[in-house]
């Protein structure tokens, strides 16, 4: 396939700057010159393609509409309306009160006084929500200047609380880790799961429509600084079945999955693997090179760009983009994460443009 | 198999409905509490601890564990206080002032309990103040286990270790501490006793601290 050379000078030229949303401010960014579109090149990279770049979250639009109480609860909207810092936290979907800790930049269940003291009874305490009752034409109304704008870029929508994260809401940490090993709380976790799944699906399916998703990231943590929270075996029987679902709402609607998961989770990849989630980006615990080499090609994995401080000299950004590109050769799934480091730090924002250039002649070859 | 060896395994595999009943036909055998404590519940909470540590094990099989070892306690307790069999000692533990976080916290106290020890479990965002309070109301406690999960609330350690100085109460106790972004390195600047990096390592940790490794 022939592919068009890189035009370092023509592709070096930001050609406008856009309203990108933030979380509890807005902010403007650069938007370059590119031989496709990002979402283009970004459904390259899903599909197992080979992309014209390394794509980037610089090429995504984030969207986390005010309008889900989950979002506020968890202290994470970025719409038209970013939240003041005082209201993050709150009650969410389910009736659960999350407390906003403004130094971690995000909401906790202050535990010790769950909603559910015994899983078996959720059925009788725990209500869904109904979609209904939220403004969906009045927040895509809104948003629709900004997405018309960057339809040009992946756009992404986050859902918190994810199946293990809701069920630590319902019951804090402890009761949730058991009841997924329980043989008497199994089928009440079967039952919950099953029916959020359903829920994800109406929620997925809404994003897309009024705000044009395309990717859904899928908020639950597995793991602590140095083990997942759980074993392969327990994650196989109790989520993979309802990840794989929801995985499942995300593609027969021609959308992928961005899984969110903390956590030092190298052993639970196969997990993902096996519900079908497209991208993961590992925390820095986990050994990203190992993932790269074992499963690079099952799974697009993101890498967190090292920082570099702010008056880094040029030929020392260059160099460290050369051995990033070099690091990842040859393997067209890796993807980079440092949008939110480029805007305030030259040299970051530096890097990622220098790994564009890089990748973009390295791709070439491998087209 | 020896009774108390079904009982260790039952505490291994979390078997809660079935160790209280082992326990009792333990004594009906006329075997000593302490032999049942000892050699079938707290052994088996160390395999556990063991196996945790290497990953073999996960959260939820240790806390499952440590359920079925408290159903056996309870049967045995009023045995043991019979014979005055009392716990290896007691630890003060808490995550320190300012921060929410319990889940390290709480596995902790699950092993330092399921080591043998008595844990007074003063919950989150525990104020200096409330550490010397419970430590004067237990002179006989000594170690205190602070868990801090925030690099954010790192120096709310280092503030609790400083009060308990300027209570006069440092050289009364041994204080541990651990949480997410603590170091064995952060430990030491801060004056600390001790540091562990997980769930088993902290019970390992209480006991040579107390001097019973």
């Amino acid at each position: 396939m022939n592919r068009i050379p890189l035009d370092r000078q023509k592709e070096s030229q930001a050609i406008e700057v856009r309203v990108q949303f933030g979380k509890e401010k807005n902010f403007e960014a650069p938007s370059y010159y590119t031989p496709i579109q990002p979402v283009e090149n970004f459904r390259l990279m899903l599909e197992g393609k080979v992309p014209f770049w390394m794509p980037t979250d610089e090429d995504t639009f984030t969207i986390i509409p005010r309008i889900i109480p989950d979002n506020v609860a968890r202290g994470y909207v970025m719409d038209a309306e970013p939240l003041a810092l005082e209201e993050n936290g709150g009650i969410d979907m389910f009736g659960i009160e999350w407390e906003y800790v403004p130094t971690v930049g995000g909401s906790m269940v202050k535990p010790g006084n769950p909603k559910v003291a015994d899983i078996c009874d959720w059925e009788k305490i725990i209500t869904f929500p109904n979609l209904d009752d939220y403004d969906w034409e009045g927040s895509a109304a809104k948003s629709a200047p900004y997405l018309e704008k960057n339809r040009d870029k992946l756009i992404e929508t986050w859902i918190f609380n994810g199946l293990f994260e809701r069920l630590i809401s319902f019951l804090d940490f402890e009761a949730a880790a058991m009841a997924l090993l329980d043989e008497e709380q199994q089928e009440a976790v079967h039952k919950l799961f099953d029916k959020l799944c359903n829920f994800y699906d109406d929620l997925i399916g809404r994003y897309q429509k009024y705000y044009g998703t395309q990717l859904i990231l899928f908020h639950d943590d597995w793991g602590s600084q140095r083990a997942p929270f759980f074993s392969l075996a327990t994650c196989r029987e109790m989520l993979v079945p309802y990840l794989k679902r929801v995985a499942e709402s995300c593609h027969k609607r021609g959308m992928y999955i961005n899984f969110h998961c903390c956590g030092k989770n190298e052993m639970l990849v196969p997990a993902m693997i096996e519900a079908g989630v497209d991208m993961w980006i590992p925390q820095s615990m986990n050994d990203f090179d190992m993932l790269v080499k074992e499963y690079g090609d099952k799974i697009c994995l993101g890498s967190r760009m090292s920082l570099l401080p702010p008056e880094t000299p040029d030929e020392d950004v260059v160099a460290a983009a050369t051995a990033f590109v070099t690091r990842y050769k040859g393997c067209t799934r890796v993807f980079s994460s440092g949008a939110m480091f480029a805007r305030t730090n030259p040299a970051m924002a530096k890097l990622m443009r220098e790994v564009y250039f890089q990748t973009r002649e390295e791709y070439n070859k491998l087209a | 198999m020896s009774i108390v060896k079904e009982i260790a395994s039952a505490v291994e595999a979390g078997k809660s409905k079935v160790v209280g009943g082992l326990v009792e036909q333990a004594l009906n055998e006329g075997i000593e509490p302490s032999v049942i404590l000892n050699d079938g519940m707290i052994s088996a909470m160390g395999i556990v601890g063991e196996k945790f540590k290497n990953n073999e094990i996960f959260v939820p099989e240790m806390l499952i564990a440590a359920r079925a070892m408290k159903k056996g306690v309870e049967v045995l307790q009023p045995h043991l206080a019979k014979q005055g069999v009392e716990p290896i000692g007691k630890v003060i533990l808490g995550t320190i002032s300012g921060d929410l976080h319990d889940i390290g916290k709480n596995l902790v106290g699950m092993m330092i309990e399921g080591a043998g020890f008595k844990v007074l479990d003063l919950g989150v965002d525990v104020p200096p103040e409330k550490f010397i309070e419970v430590m004067k109301e237990n002179p006989d406690c000594k170690v205190v286990a602070l868990s801090a999960l925030l690099t954010s609330t790192m120096p709310a350690l280092t503030s609790t270790i400083k009060a308990i100085e300027e209570a006069g109460l440092r050289d009364t106790v041994k204080i541990m501490v651990g949480g997410a972004p603590v170091t064995q390195a952060f430990a030491d600047e801060i004056g600390a006793d001790g540091y562990s990096e997980d769930a088993a390592s902290a019970a390992e940790l209480a006991k040579k601290l107390y001097g019973v490794a």
